[in-house]
């Protein structure tokens, strides 16, 4: 009995020293975010890194003014919303078809859509681009797809290859399988279509798996930065994460602006992650235990 | 119901399949394209830039991989043993996923700074040399996944708890009758059960890090002297950077044809004796 309080503690103390140095790279970020550039550049004690001499809360200000930061949040967050809410619907639909209705080929189009997340979406990033940019009769493009721009620099050229996605599809279809067949066919004596028995049954059952789709979708589409650099070369059409790394250059990066760009762009999901914490977590563990 | 699903699908990832594929048999600079038969291929063999990608990126994945994934069973097996302040742990471990790469990327940056950055802190600390970091040929690669690493640890913890929920109690149960030590249950039941999980987050793992980009275009930017230059990196280099869309598309093939290869070989070998339940 005492050996195995002893090994508890130790598993304790481990694991509250493992725990708290996932958290030092947020916590430095946290307190770079408040000093002045002379203190960062200066060699202070150890604790000094964790806890600034002289608190510049100025940075938050000062650091939005590189740019049209406004502008940023707005197309992050308009990306966002309009990704998610699109996702929701194109997703659950096809997860709906995949789980309940029978219709030829279906085993063959769930494969093709397998493959899909086989091959993730940066590997197709040239091709994508092309189909953006020499989209037909497109900003300024001919009905060839010659001439103009096409999606470059557009709303729908950021968002429009992350609207449907596979995984989604498979975390719906996982979810409607397992409701009792006996549902459909009371809907159906009740004289529900397929449609309606999907949108009135179905879909106010599924709020769980909604909000899980919800909260991983927001975070990846706010956190996407790869296909925002590829598809935008005008400054008004940026997103956060790519702001936040143009404060970088070789020789002096503002650390300061830098982090506290970090840690309001970093906030919302943070906080979205605490109160939303199961949801997540459910989210990924489904699609952990059954592909 | 599908229809909307698969024109997403036909326009951004079967058609730029095909694409990538007729592409990397033409040279095309954005303005003129023009056949270059299997010269993009013949251009890969003699590129030594590509070559020591290539070896970058399997270090990378394989690396990153096996610390993700050994580092979240350790960290799953613990909290399961955990009744009080799993909340706090679990959060603490998960925490950096939500961070995006960018910002993680960015954070990382300034804590491997040679100059004023957090880790030369800790060595001045306990008294050893500094170290340059990301501008260090030999170690510039293992910086970079180390910010992965860091990044996804949580997500592998938390797939692997739930694997570890899903196992029977009465496994353990019998065990004990029988007088099995913990670890001869760690060896015997729970590593065995993990199985189907494990190979699932190998399988996902390995296609992800593969395609590394972000991480080292923000810390690196593929130095010191392509120490830390990857694939995904060279067909960006390739194709947003020279304009070489057609020798871009062939890495990409490449690419594809590489993740496909271990994919199939990951179902051969790791789908033997137990039946993967895909539906």
């Amino acid at each position: 009995m005492r050996r195995n309080l002893v090994t508890t503690n130790l598993l304790y103390l481990t694991l509250g020293i493992v725990s708290v140095v996932m958290l030092i790279p947020l916590f430095v970020m946290f307190a770079t975010s408040l000093k002045s550039m002379g203190e960062i550049f200066s060699r202070g004690s150890f604790i000094n890194f964790f806890i600034p001499k002289v608190i510049h809360l100025e940075n938050y200000s000062e650091a939005f003014k590189s740019g049209d930061w406004s502008r940023y949040f707005f197309n992050t967050l308009f990306i966002t919303a309009i990704t998610v809410a699109c996702s929701l619907v194109i997703n659950s639909l096809a997860g709906y078809a995949f789980a309940r209705l029978t219709f030829r080929g279906r085993d063959l189009l769930f494969f093709a859509g397998l493959v899909g997340l086989m091959i993730p979406p940066q590997a197709s990033i040239v091709p994508t681009f092309l189909i953006l940019k020499n989209f037909p009769l497109a900003g300024g493009n001919d009905i060839l797809g010659r001439g103009g721009l096409g999606f470059i620099n557009t709303y729908f050229g950021l968002l429009a290859p992350y609207l449907a996605g596979s995984f989604g599809v498979f975390l719906f279809r996982q979810f409607f399988l397992n409701f009792p067949k006996s549902l459909d066919d009371a809907a159906k004596i009740d004289g529900l279509t397929r449609f309606g028995t999907f949108i009135h049954i179905y879909v106010p059952l599924s709020s769980t798996v909604f909000a899980s789709l919800l909260c991983l979708k927001a975070t990846q589409t706010w956190n996407e930065y790869v296909w925002p650099l590829i598809i935008t070369t005008d400054p008004k059409m940026m997103t956060l994460q790519l702001a936040l790394v143009l404060f970088k250059s070789d020789l002096d990066t503002q650390w300061n602006y830098v982090m506290s760009a970090s840690t309001v762009i970093t906030l919302p999901l943070i906080i979205l992650f605490i109160f939303a914490q199961k949801t997540f977590v459910a989210g990924i563990a489904t699609s952990g235990i059954k592909g | 119901m599908i229809a909307p699903y698969y024109v997403f699908m036909l326009i951004f990832l079967l058609l730029p399949i095909l694409i990538n594929i007729y592409l990397s048999f033409h040279h095309y600079d954005m303005s003129s394209i023009r056949f270059a038969g299997l010269g993009n291929y013949k251009k890969m063999l003699t590129d030594s830039i590509l070559k020591t990608s290539i070896v970058n990126t399997f270090f990378f994945s394989v690396g990153t991989l096996s610390m993700t994934l050994v580092l979240g069973l350790l960290a799953a097996l613990a909290f399961n043993k955990v009744r009080r302040g799993g909340r706090f742990f679990r959060t603490a471990f998960f925490m950096p996923y939500v961070v995006s790469m960018a910002t993680a990327s960015m954070i990382w940056l300034w804590l491997y700074d040679p100059g004023y950055g957090f880790f030369n802190g800790v060595l001045d600390l306990i008294g050893l040399p500094r170290s340059k970091w990301t501008f260090d040929v030999d170690i510039a690669l293992i910086c970079v996944m180390l910010v992965t690493v860091w990044k996804f640890v949580g997500y592998n913890m938390v797939i692997l708890t739930s694997g570890l929920l899903a196992i029977p109690e009465q496994l353990y149960e019998a065990a004990r009758i029988e007088g099995a030590s913990s670890i001869k249950q760690l060896f015997s039941i729970t590593l065995p059960m993990l199985r189907p999980t494990t190979f699932l987050l190998i399988v996902t793992g390995f296609i992800n890090n593969f395609n590394v980009f972000e991480q080292v275009n923000i810390l690196t930017g593929g130095g010191p002297m392509n120490s830390t230059t990857t694939i995904m990196h060279q067909v960006y280099v390739r194709a947003f950077v020279e304009y070489n869309m057609g020798y871009a598309s062939a890495v990409t093939v490449l690419l594809i044809v590489i993740v496909a290869g271990f994919t199939g070989l990951n179902f051969g070998v790791g789908s033997r004796g137990q039946d993967l339940d895909l539906s």
